[in-house]
């Protein structure tokens, strides 16, 4: 159309908008001028005025009709249409609040879990990296390809540096450890988590400081003098956000650090979970030409252009190459490159945040189901209010759009409500994780309700609004308005294919549910299974101290050991400690070390290694953890400092390397030194990071002989443990008072460890109760529309003599029929479904025989009670009552 | 009399453009004049000539007075507008095109 023309119509189509009243009142007088003059017409053919009027209005064709065509001609009657639909909408809810509340809440509960949820599929899979050119972002793994294991480090510090200088296809490669440090000098001494790491690792993350610098070569160099870059939590925290802060010197660990640079509060390496500050590594060049020992994580930036493929080829090429070079040590291993993004995504809680998806978009279906089926009831019962519509002019489209407004309401008045619900359960789930895992969570402190997550609440608002809405609306614009007319009775029933519509969504629904309940009931049964599973020692009553010496000030093993046992001694004197004993490592503690060894008699071959976590302990540790002893002794007294080393190892360890054998006796050498040590004990496995490891491997020596600057005080109390809290530092401290302690009860370290899997069961306990609710509700709805429906048969039912019990019968019978349908089928694709949630599951089958009898077994029973509801009003019907209402 | 021919769809617009075109007159008055110059051929029935006149009249071809009719009452009067004068220039020339070369067609030769 022209321009020009459209210019010359807006003021038209602005007149019938704004006065349409007017123009309606027009449309009347010109078909009533019109209807005279063809009665005037037809009289002077010789017609009775009354035939002459009746055929004028035949001619016509139906008064209103014409004039809602007329109507439809002026083309912005759809926003006069969609205005009164609204009105009229706004009033029908305001009419039946009851139903109105029922269903919004219904889908603010629904559109709201998918909003919370969704905000942390949008932190983890659709936003970026928090770091520029997060593509260009890789990893490097160890991998030895012939025994097939990999290892998180690359394979030793002199392989690390010889392809940071050689490689043509990376802009930076970064080497990077996590440590603790003791903060010594401003306030009370605090153990703080941070990252030692090359030099370039803030320019290959491209992270830029609010104050001062991040390292520069000349910082990495060995006896350079000492700097440090703090992250802006700690700078805001025990600094006060001094803004004078760069270039003061602070004591970590007793030495001076010159504070460089401050990193912006947001910056945070999802690898590297909480960093309180960084030190470049500043290694010695001994360190940096080692190339026997698996070396720290590391990752690249490639140049710009160079694909992933590329830089693999090089690196493969690069160790191959190695590998002939320096075969005692490089045979068989290579590095892998992979994407940091892809990495992270599917490792650090990637896949509980997909389940949780898929299982709130299953209960939003559900909800949805639920309100289609209030609004196709609804509709049903209004079938009369349609016909007359019909008849007076209202064409089947127009009355579709009427419903299809009507449920767009209700869905969008739903997802107001759910992102105001979803806003509160994002801050829920975020009070939920303790912030010593937050810092793991790929873009956390960026999830929120950003324009990605508005985008998508407001998406899934509208696209489940049309597609549910429209079930209620095709319904009725294929009413036939003659037939609907003449069931004179006023319980007019919607179209049996109205009826059958809602059979199945409610059967779908109960299906959903089935699948939902199933599959929550097996995370949460797997979590319980988890948090109960005994971690090999007593986490009861038991508290942990820990602190690091640092090596300048305890420069001799003599003053370790002197140190560690004076504490211990302290510790065991106060008043409520039933024992107490000190480790290089407790379970649950921290990062733990491993040692590589060799069994005497068993020589590796080149470029193999073995190794095992490894833990120096005190002799009454094993009691005091309450450690089973399998097999041999604990260590004693003889295992003192000077006398040979005795070493304790784990079942699981013992029956692997020797299947056949008595394991007491056989020796070890262990670590660089090569140190010989004999098996004089075998103990019960301990779980160390995680509830839901496998048995993994453990080797335990005397910590007399093996003394550790990292100390464990593990302290079985008598009463609560949480009240010797401050005694035992008190006993730490009165022998060096500037040693900072963390310490907590042995069962928070444990659900520190869990938090992640204790959101996810709680939330999950939470979908499915909700899944279940609706299903009821869903269950509950068709029957008592039913009943009602069916008022009149069941009256002359009774009239004919059947029983109250027999009308029970029939209406739990047919109520019956869906929900064993529905769960049936739902038992079905949860069969197929959980599958995928294996991965995720401690000790339970994805087809746990238990859950799949109990749970439909308990839903088809909280349907049925659903069902007993109506079924009970059915049996109270009065036969006359029911009759007469005719 | 043969049965009255239904319209061409689309054609409407344009017999009421034209009849318009001669004068400005109401909808009875349109409804009696397209069957008088038509000889009966044509039957459009009330109850579309009223919404087709609205739509012109929402395109702005027609505009639509009201004056007093000589039953005494208010009555609306449709005449044509510069717009509609353009517009039915067009269809009449696209009209006579499509109808000129459906006779050429018609009257082949058959051999």
């Amino acid at each position: 159309m022209r321009p020009e023309h459209w210019l010359f119509t807006i003021p038209l189509r602005l007149r019938s908008l704004f006065r349409w009243a007017q123009a309606d009142q027009e449309l009347d007088d010109e078909l009533r001028d019109h209807l005279e003059r063809k009665t005037n017409e037809y009289i002077a053919k010789g017609m009775a005025p009354e035939e002459a009027r009746r055929r004028a209005r035949l001619d016509l064709g139906g008064i209103e009709q014409t004039k809602e065509k007329c109507r439809e001609a002026r083309r912005v009657n759809w926003i006069q249409d969609f205005v009164q639909d609204l009105h009229f909408g706004l009033r029908m809810l305001r009419k039946s609040p009851g139903f109105a509340a029922a269903a919004v809440l219904t889908l603010a509960l629904g559109i709201g879990a998918n909003t919370a949820i969704f905000s942390y599929i949008d932190a983890w899979f659709i936003k970026p990296l928090p770091f520029p050119h997060p593509d260009r972002l890789v990893i490097f793994e160890t991998q030895d390809k012939k025994h097939g294991w990999t290892s998180g480090g690359v394979t030793s510090a002199a392989d690390f540096f010889d392809f940071q200088k050689q490689n043509t296809s990376f802009e930076e490669t970064v080497a990077w450890t996590v440590s603790n440090f003791n903060l010594t000098s401003d306030g009370s001494p605090e153990l703080v988590e941070g990252g030692r790491v090359s030099c370039n690792y803030f320019d290959a993350l491209a992270a830029k400081p609010i104050l001062g610098r991040t390292f520069t070569s000349e910082d990495d160099r060995s006896g350079a003098p000492h700097v440090v870059v703090l992250s802006g939590g700690l700078w805001q925290g025990r600094y006060a956000g001094d803004p004078k802060i760069i270039g003061r010197s602070i004591s970590i660990g007793g030495e001076a650090y010159t504070v460089v640079g401050v990193m912006p509060g947001t910056f945070q390496f999802p690898l590297m979970g909480v960093a309180n500050l960084w030190t470049p590594l500043a290694l010695t060049d001994q360190q940096r030409t080692d190339r026997g020992n698996v070396w720290s994580p590391a990752f690249g930036r490639l140049k710009p252009g160079v694909t992933l493929e590329q830089a693999r080829a090089e690196t493969a090429t690069f160790f191959a190459h190695l590998s002939k070079e320096f075969p005692q040590t490089n045979t068989n291993l290579t590095w892998l490159v992979s994407s940091m993004t892809d990495r992270i995504r599917t490792e650090e809680g990637g896949p509980e945040v997909t389940i949780c998806f898929a299982i709130v978009g299953l209960v939003l279906l559900i909800a949805c189901a639920n309100v289609a089926n209030l609004m196709l009831a609804r509709a049903a019962s209004r079938t009369k209010e349609f016909a007359v519509r019909g008849a007076l002019g209202a064409t089947g489209r127009r009355l579709a759009r009427q419903l299809l407004t009507e449920s767009m309401l209700l869905f969008l008045l739903g997802g107001v409500g759910g992102l105001l619900f979803g806003l509160w359960g994002m801050r829920w789930i975020e009070s939920q994780i303790p912030g010593h895992i937050r810092a793991y969570i790929v873009n956390y402190g960026h999830v929120d309700l950003d324009f990605t997550t508005l985008a998508f609440t407001a998406g899934i608002t509208l696209s489940c609004g049309l597609t549910f809405g429209l079930a209620p609306a095709f319904g009725s614009s294929r009413l036939d308005v003659n037939r609907t007319l003449k069931e004179a009775s006023s319980q007019a029933s919607g179209s049996s294919q109205s009826a059958r519509m809602r059979r199945i969504f409610v059967a779908a629904e109960i299906a959903l549910a089935a699948v939902v309940l199933i599959s929550a009931t097996l995370l949460v049964k797997s979590f319980i299974i988890s948090v109960r599973s005994s971690p090999g020692f007593n986490p009861a009553n038991a508290m942990v101290a820990q602190l690091t010496l640092p090596r300048t000030k305890y420069t001799q093993d003599s003053q370790v050991r002197n140190f560690s046992e004076e504490a211990l001694a302290r510790i065991r004197t106060l008043p409520g400690v039933a024992s107490a004993s000190v480790a290089s490592y407790v379970p649950f503690g921290g990062f733990g070390r491993g040692i590589e060894f060799e069994v005497v008699g068993r020589p590796l071959q080149p470029g193999e290694r073995q190794g095992a976590p490894f833990t120096a302990v005190s002799r009454d540790y094993f009691s005091t953890m309450q450690i089973g002893l399998v097999k041999g002794r604990f260590f004693d007294s003889t295992d003192a400092y000077g006398s040979p080393t005795s070493v304790v190892v784990g079942q699981t360890m013992a029956g692997q390397l020797w299947p056949d054998e008595d394991p007491i006796g056989k020796k070890l050498q262990l670590g660089e030194q090569r140190t010989l040590g004999t098996i004089v004990g075998v103990v019960n496995d301990v779980k160390i990071y995680d509830l839901r490891q496998r048995r993994s491997w453990h080797i335990y020596v005397p910590m007399a002989q093996f003394p550790s600057r990292n100390l464990a005080y593990a302290v079985r109390t008598a009463g609560d443990a949480t009240t010797m809290d401050t005694a035992i530092r008190d006993a730490i401290w009165s022998v060096d008072r500037d040693q900072p302690v963390s310490s907590a009860p042995m069962t928070t370290l444990i659900a520190t460890v869990d938090a992640g899997n204790r959101v996810v069961a709680r939330l999950m306990v939470f979908f499915g109760t909700l899944a279940m609710f609706l299903g009821a509700i869903g269950i509950y709805g068709v029957m008592a529309h039913l009943v009602s429906q069916k008022i009149h048969e069941i009256g002359i039912r009774m009239a004919l003599g059947a029983s109250p019990a027999q009308v029970m019968c029939m209406v739990i019978s047919q109520g019956l029929k869906l929900v064993l349908i529905g769960v049936g089928a739902g038992v079905l694709v949860a069969l197929g479904a959980t599958r995928s949630l294996a991965t995720m599951l401690y000790q339970v089958a994805p087809s746990d025989p238990l859950t799949f009898i109990a749970v439909p077994v308990l839903f088809a029973f909280v349907a049925l009670v659903a069902c007993y509801v109506p079924a009970r009003r059915g049996m109270r019907v009065d036969p006359l009552v029911a009759l007469r209402y005719e | 009399m043969s049965k009255p021919l239904d319209l061409v769809q689309g054609t409407l617009d344009m017999l009421l453009l034209k009849i318009l075109a001669v004068e400005p007159m109401n909808g009875f008055a349109v409804s009696q004049r397209l069957k008088q110059v038509s000889g009966d051929v044509l039957h459009v029935s009330d109850g579309s000539l009223y919404p087709a006149l609205h739509k012109l009249e929402q395109e702005g071809w027609i505009t639509a007075e009201w004056k007093t009719s000589e039953y005494g009452r208010r009555a609306k009067y449709y005449s044509l507008t510069r717009h509609g004068r353009l517009q039915l220039e067009k269809e009449a020339d696209n009209w006579g095109r499509l109808s000129s070369a459906i006779s050429r067609v018609i009257k082949l030769k058959e051999a």
